[in-house]
């Protein structure tokens, strides 16, 4: 074979491509973290004043219609930037999975709209928006089109009581880890009527399986969820993470070992309740064309898929609340936060600055897990409906029922005195990082056993 | 059977309906209605405004599930019912009694009655499910229960206002399950306990059987 | 039902997390190495063509030069892709001449039976296949000009081998010089043989023909019928 007439070159991504990927790549996160945190303490009623008298208003002269429908739109705003940001987080998640699964099984992926594909959500996206809206001839039309809300409101009001820093949260109900796992119980009615009302055997399979599974896996996710609540001694989002510490060791997965049992029932119901593989038997490709969302297209298929994996979000950053110290910036107490807030009616920059390290440390605590999660999926293969439930039933319960009277007697003999929880929790720790160190020498060895060696050129 | 016409004009009539009461709530809000001589407790609020909304929600899905056709429809009225009724314990400043209707209620029951629904043979004929009662034995039921709902509605002394900030009650009601209501509690959990065997022993004979 | 000892209890428990150490462990592994593949078209090293393995079926290239104008590729091909018209040339009633050599490459299912009995390798698989056309129709390769067509090719049968030129050459020089959002031609694509018509056996001529009259309308209605059915649920 002879050269080719025309010197063939490798193309490169272009220049400019890179720079606008960039661009968007930092002042996404950027625009979206920081209106939540500008946003989240400043529609406090509270701070909500101090503002307006800040900015010149004098809030106490204001009718009470004008004060509501101020704080109303205030309010929504708040929403507004927590819905966009689930939209988000939801496609940027989808864009790193798909980087993440293609490298683990020695592909490329996702390179084309921006560099390293970055864009191709929304391209994705676009493109859902433009297809058809179909609702099949024989499907139960009002239910069919009625589904996709429940589904997508189950999911929006979790943001109501997701904490995302020290004062960084919409609302810090008394009963907030209690609220996060009751409405999304709005998700699985939202499956349910979308199965029955396409009127396709394969999407009715699909949501009764989707019931089956998240109704079992409730019960050993709710009593597992209980050993955090016992720790803390309350069910409010920041009181559990203002129980923990800054510190490994102080978190409640380390200070005590029944606690991290519970994370690791309450990891696998996570999975199971969020339809995610191994446990994504609802939408078995392979056996039920896609479950549930057989039917749709168009835009109440994006809501489906929004929901599907901006829920990754939600159960990250549930277990990090409940398990891994929250917002809790090492090197500060409480009373930090309390000191920094100073003598005047808004909180002084020192203040802010602390919000946003623990919006940081959060973050960054709430993608750590959110990888594990992408990691697991694309390791396990799925299981079937009777492992599932065996899973469930005659593994997870039980253990749950153990770890939670064990962490009763813990609280009552243990916990009383500090140093025992400070010891246990040094210990666990320890074991944690030699287990974290074989792992990775494994993992080193699995590499030189291919021999290969690590390269992150090609990211 | 319903022609389309029919159903529009149902449509048409409950659009209309929900137009009025928002737009009559929302000039509630905006000029409240001064009736002389009557201590009034303040202009309607947002929190009025919304508890109206609330409600209207409820009797509309207790509405939906009393005259619906169809049972998927019905259970989605429950659903509405409960919903509504869970938010409105809110304002009663029960938050942890309003967050438990909604798991147990939407959660467990609503979802375990969608699951029933769809293990039934004769889905598509869901239709004649809800006519089995008849109207005649329905208005008799609901004569012989209003006196009691009116002497409830009557007799009880209702708070003007609902507290503005809501107080944790989690605590307290576990205390009181644990110290005041502890025989209550437990004789609920027999119930409980005795449907979990219940359930047990039925679901084990089905085995025996094949 | 089938009773589970203490053993096989805890040993699910071991296999899962041994099976979870080393799975995660090798997922990683893959996470932070290399990937196999290469970014295909414009990151190859070289063009994707060239990398193809040399029996590669891609677009069907026909040297003009060698072409014998025996149609035996047309009469091998199973879809009719093909489509050959021989006539005599005005000037040298003698000669004949190529006036139509198409090759729908829509319609090709690159099963090679051409190739194979074309007695000079004229008709030949490239390693071409990189061809995106908006318009279909551009994907009907003309081999012959229809204004001139080309004389066809006298086998000399004491020749060893046939001078060809360099396959896949003529198909480049087509696909390189074609837009992909050129309008379409004018002329149609070659369509397969039509089977002759059937006739229906006219067993009884006198009463089968308000039958079969009948009979045409009568099978659209079980068709119909299931649609128009409430389809039932399965559930079990």
């Amino acid at each position: 074979m002879s050269v080719p007439a025309i010197p063939y070159a490798p193309k490169r991504t272009a220049k400019s491509v890179v720079l606008l990927t960039l661009a968007v790549g930092f002042i996404l996160p950027v625009a979206l973290f920081g209106a939540i945190l500008v946003l989240s303490p400043l529609t406090k009623p509270a701070m909500f004043e101090a503002l307006v008298n800040q900015l010149g208003g004098n809030y106490a002269a204001w009718s009470p219609t004008a004060k509501a429908g101020a704080y109303a739109g205030a309010a929504a705003l708040l929403g507004f930037m927590l819905l966009n940001f689930g939209a988000i987080i939801s496609g940027t998640t989808v864009w790193w999975e798909m980087r993440v699964s293609s490298r683990m099984q020695s592909r490329i992926g996702y390179n084309r709209v921006g560099a390293g594909g970055f864009f191709q959500w929304i391209a994705d996206a676009v493109k859902l928006l433009l297809k058809e809206d179909l609702v099949p001839a024989e499907a139960d039309q009002l239910l069919f089109r009625a589904a996709p809300y429940f589904v997508l409101v189950g999911f929006a009001l979790t943001f109501v009581a997701l904490p995302f820093g020290e004062s960084i949260i919409a609302a810090d109900l008394n009963v907030g880890i209690f609220y996060m796992i009751s409405v999304t119980a709005l998700v699985v009615v939202g499956i349910m009527l979308a199965g029955w009302s396409s009127n396709s055997k394969w999407a009715l399979f699909g949501g009764m399986r989707s019931a089956a599974q998240v109704i079992s896996y409730e019960i050993p996710a709710g009593i597992a969820i209980m050993v955090p609540i016992l720790m803390a001694g309350t069910l409010s989002m920041q009181g559990i993470i203002r129980a923990q510490g800054p510190w490994p060791w102080q978190w409640f997965v380390f200070t005590n070992p029944f606690a991290f049992v519970a994370f690791i029932i309450f990891f696998i119901a996570q999975l199971a309740e969020g339809n995610r593989t191994p446990f994504d038997l609802p939408e078995a490709d392979s056996e039920l064309v896609a479950g549930y969302l057989s039917e749709y297209s168009s835009f109440r298929f994006a809501l489906y898929f929004l929901v599907e994996f901006g829920n990754l979000w939600v159960m990250a950053a549930v277990a990090v609340t409940l398990f891994f110290g929250g917002w809790q910036v090492p090197g500060t107490t409480l009373q930090t936060f309390q000191d920094a807030i100073g003598p005047g009616p808004l909180p002084g920059a020192a203040w802010w600055g602390l919000q946003l390290a623990s919006l940081v440390v959060f973050v960054v605590k709430t993608l750590v897990v959110l990888n594990v999660i992408v990691w697991i999926r694309w390791t396990l293969p799925r299981i079937r409906v009777d492992q599932m439930m065996t899973l469930c039933w005659k593994y997870l319960v039980p253990f749950a029922f153990v770890s939670f009277v064990a962490t009763l007697l813990w609280m009552i003999v243990v916990a009383r005195y500090p140093v025992a929880a400070t010891v246990t929790g040094g210990v666990l720790t320890a074991v944690f990082a030699v287990v974290l160190a074989v792992f990775l020498r494994q993992t080193k060895a699995n590499i030189t056993a291919a021999g290969d060696r690590v390269d992150l050129t090609h990211w | 059977m319903k022609t389309t016409a029919g159903k529009l004009s149902a449509w048409f009539v409950a659009t209309l309906l929900v137009v009025v009461f928002l737009g009559y709530m929302t000039t509630q809000v905006i000029q409240p209605a001064y009736v002389p001589g009557v201590a009034s407790t303040g202009p309607a609020g947002l929190t009025d405004v919304l508890f109206y909304v609330l409600a209207a929600v409820t009797i509309a899905g207790a509405a939906g599930v009393a005259l619906s056709r169809n049972i998927l429809y019905s259970a989605v009225g429950l659903l509405m019912a409960l919903l509504g009724a869970g938010s409105l314990y809110v304002f009663l400043s029960a938050d942890f009694v309003a967050v438990t209707q909604l798991l147990i209620y939407i959660g467990g029951v609503l979802v375990l009655i969608l699951f029933a629904v769809m293990l039934t043979n004769r889905i598509t004929e869901v239709n004649v499910s809800n006519t089995s009662f008849g109207s005649f034995g329905g208005a008799l039921l609901g004569i012989s229960v209003a006196p009691v709902l009116i002497a409830v509605v009557t007799l009880t002394p209702w708070p003007a206002r609902a507290p503005a900030a809501l107080a944790p009650t989690t605590a307290l009601i576990g205390n009181g399950f644990l110290t005041k209501w502890l025989l209550p509690f437990e004789v609920a959990s027999l119930v409980l306990l005795a449907t979990l065997v219940g359930a047990v022993v039925i679901a084990r004979k089905e085995i025996k059987a094949d | 039902m089938a009773t589970t000892t203490v053993r096989e209890y805890t040993g699910a428990i071991k296999d899962t997390v041994v099976s979870f150490w080393h799975g995660l462990s090798i997922t990683l592994s893959h996470l932070v190495r290399r990937p196999m593949t290469v970014q295909y078209p414009d990151r190859t090293p070289m063009h994707v063509r060239d990398m193809l393995p040399p029996r590669y079926r891609g677009f069907l290239e026909v040297d003009a030069a060698i072409c014998t104008g025996c149609q035996a590729c047309e009469r091998a091909c199973p879809i009719g892709c093909i489509q050959i018209t021989l006539e005599k040339d005005p000037a040298n009633p003698k000669q004949r001449v190529v006036t139509q050599f198409d090759i729908d490459e829509a319609k090709c299912m690159f099963c090679g039976l051409c190739v194979e009995p074309c007695p000079t390798g004229s008709i030949q698989h490239t390693r071409e296949f990189e061809a995106s056309q908006s318009d279909i129709r551009n994907l009907v390769f003309r081999w012959a000009d229809p204004a001139t067509g080309f004389p066809v090719y006298k086998v000399d049968k004491t020749a060893e081998y046939y001078p060809r030129v360099e396959l896949g050459s003529l198909v480049r020089a087509k696909l390189e010089t074609r837009a992909w959002d050129a309008p379409g031609p004018k002329f149609f694509p070659p369509e397969p043989p039509r089977p002759p018509e059937e006739k229906k056996p006219a067993a009884k001529p006198a009463a089968a023909a308000p039958a079969a009259a009948a009979a045409a309308p009568a099978p659209t209605a079980p068709a119909a019928a299931p649609a128009a059915d409430k389809p039932t649920t399965e559930t079990k």
